[in-house]
């Protein structure tokens, strides 16, 4: 299928990407593993920048709430990309205010991040979003837990569990064909590819688990991208330990993502392990 | 001199007609579901609520009248940091399960432990401290059979922890296997980005 890629913006791989070799997408679930075979790219920090600027002022209208504001972790060491948003969001005053909402016809909130956007030959728009506070279908989550492998869970265990948990990450697809009336726009079809999961006592610690990507997606850096956000996002939160469990396969994957194993030796315990 | 955690235990525990390996080789895991794994070796508490009450100690396991302050000064014995206690008492509201040894005679909380998670698949037990003057008594074994019972209960049957290096030879009794499969534990690290 060929793409064209009129804006593609990669706006959340970390400037100093260092091109690393194959990229498992993660599971830190002790039952399942989902293997990517390629390697994630790594785009110029020039081009970063650029993207994230225009980005930033057409789409991320990140609502200050005050909440926000007392939460926003000062310790987080500021990356290229954290400073360039900090500086971006202090030119508006402190606003406690709904976001103004251009004529755009993908809707964000806080929590979400447009990972990738391409328009095709076509003119289809396809936009990849991650989100931290998107409803996440135990339906579609089971097609994607299929795809890759994962044993099936009864789904309203499965819908309990997400609800029972402190944050739910997800990757979506959206889809805007072009319209074939030039007044009335096509319907925005959206498709979930990837989630992740965190639960936490919400002060002290959060544990990440059932890290995924639809194996079509994989490659792209987009677990990394998942996992990513959701530290930054727990960071905001001012969740101090960040923790989970990693296949062995995994482990390296996680490690450049900023974790670190066995860490001053602890070791990860299980009770009765299932096999 | 400090007799270990399972020698104290040995003078409590009934006599057991079977006598199942501490040890279990990871083959028996294979076939068992998690039901049939009673919480300890016995198939009962390695000493029960009537047996502390008469010691002095109380099992609690709700959050209603725990004092944070008990709680921090607990904590800070064994080297925790002092929590904040708008914090803690946030925890606390969101911990699935947890469990506290009130000492009747001092009044002081001498046991902590608790758990989180998803209460439908996964576990994670945090904190589980003994005030150094009543380790050596078998109490974390007490805590911990009865909050991993309380969780199985809830049928979760993923339930992990992190163990420093000096309490895995703890939790291993207790049917705790460290890094089965592979599994690593991780944690994120601010300096490494």
């Amino acid at each position: 299928m060929a793409m064209v890629c009129s804006t593609v913006s990669f706006l959340v791989l970390p400037p100093h990407c260092s091109g690393r070799p194959s990229c498992n997408v993660a599971c830190s679930s002790s039952c399942c593993s989902v293997a990517s075979s390629s390697h994630a790219y790594c785009p110029a920090s020039r081009n970063i920048v650029s993207i994230l600027t225009s980005s930033h002022q057409q789409r991320h209208h990140h609502p200050l709430t005050s909440d926000a504001l007392d939460k926003r972790d000062l310790r987080t060491k500021a990356g290229l990309w954290d400073s360039i948003r900090s500086g971006l969001l202090k030119t508006s005053p402190t606003s406690v205010t709904e976001p103004e909402r251009k004529e755009d016809e993908f809707d964000l909130v806080e929590g979400e991040v447009v990972l990738v956007e391409k328009v095709q030959t076509d003119g289809t728009v396809e936009k990849i979003v991650f989100a931290s506070g998107a409803e996440v279908d135990v339906y579609e989550l089971e097609l994607l837990c299929d795809k890759v492998g994962w044993p099936r869970r009864p789904p309203s265990k499965v819908a309990a569990a997400l609800r029972n948990s402190y944050m739910v990450a997800s990757l979506h697809l959206y889809r805007q064909p072009p319209s074939a009336d030039g007044d009335i726009p096509a319907l925005e079809k959206r498709e979930l590819i990837g989630m992740a999961r965190a639960t936490s006592d919400h002060a002290f610690n959060a544990t990440i688990w059932d890290v995924l990507v639809d194996p079509l997606y994989q490659g792209q850096g987009l677990g990394k991208a998942l996992v990513e956000q959701m530290v930054r996002a727990l960071l905001r939160r001012d969740i101090g330990n960040i923790t989970l469990f990693a296949d062995a396969q995994v482990v390296d994957f996680y490690k450049g993502l900023g974790f670190e194993a066995d860490p001053e030796g602890i070791k990860g315990m299980f009770w009765y392990p299932r096999y | 001199m400090m007799l270990s955690i399972n020698g104290w235990l040995n003078l409590f525990q009934p006599i057991q007609l079977q006598l199942p390996l501490l040890y279990p080789s990871l083959a028996s895991y294979h076939h068992e579901s998690r039901q049939n794994h009673s919480v300890t070796e016995s198939g009962m508490f390695s000493q029960s609520d009537d047996d502390l009450n008469s010691r002095g100690f109380e099992i609690h396991m709700s959050r209603d009248d725990i004092n944070l302050d008990k709680l921090n000064s607990l904590f800070v014995m064994v080297g925790f940091p002092r929590r904040e206690k708008g914090k803690l008492l946030r925890a606390l509201e969101h911990t699935v399960s947890l469990l506290w040894i009130h000492e009747k005679k001092s009044g002081s909380i001498i046991g902590f432990a608790r758990a989180t998670g998803d209460s439908i698949f996964n576990a994670i037990i945090w904190d589980v401290v003994v005030d150094p003057s009543y380790q050596g008594l078998g109490l974390g074994k007490v805590m911990m059979e009865r909050l991993i019972a309380d969780l199985v209960k809830r049928g979760i049957s993923n339930i992990a922890l992190y163990a420093e290096p000096n309490v895995v030879g703890f939790y291993q009794p207790l049917g705790f296997i460290s890094d089965p499969d592979g599994i690593r534990a991780m944690a994120y690290s601010r300096r490494r980005r």
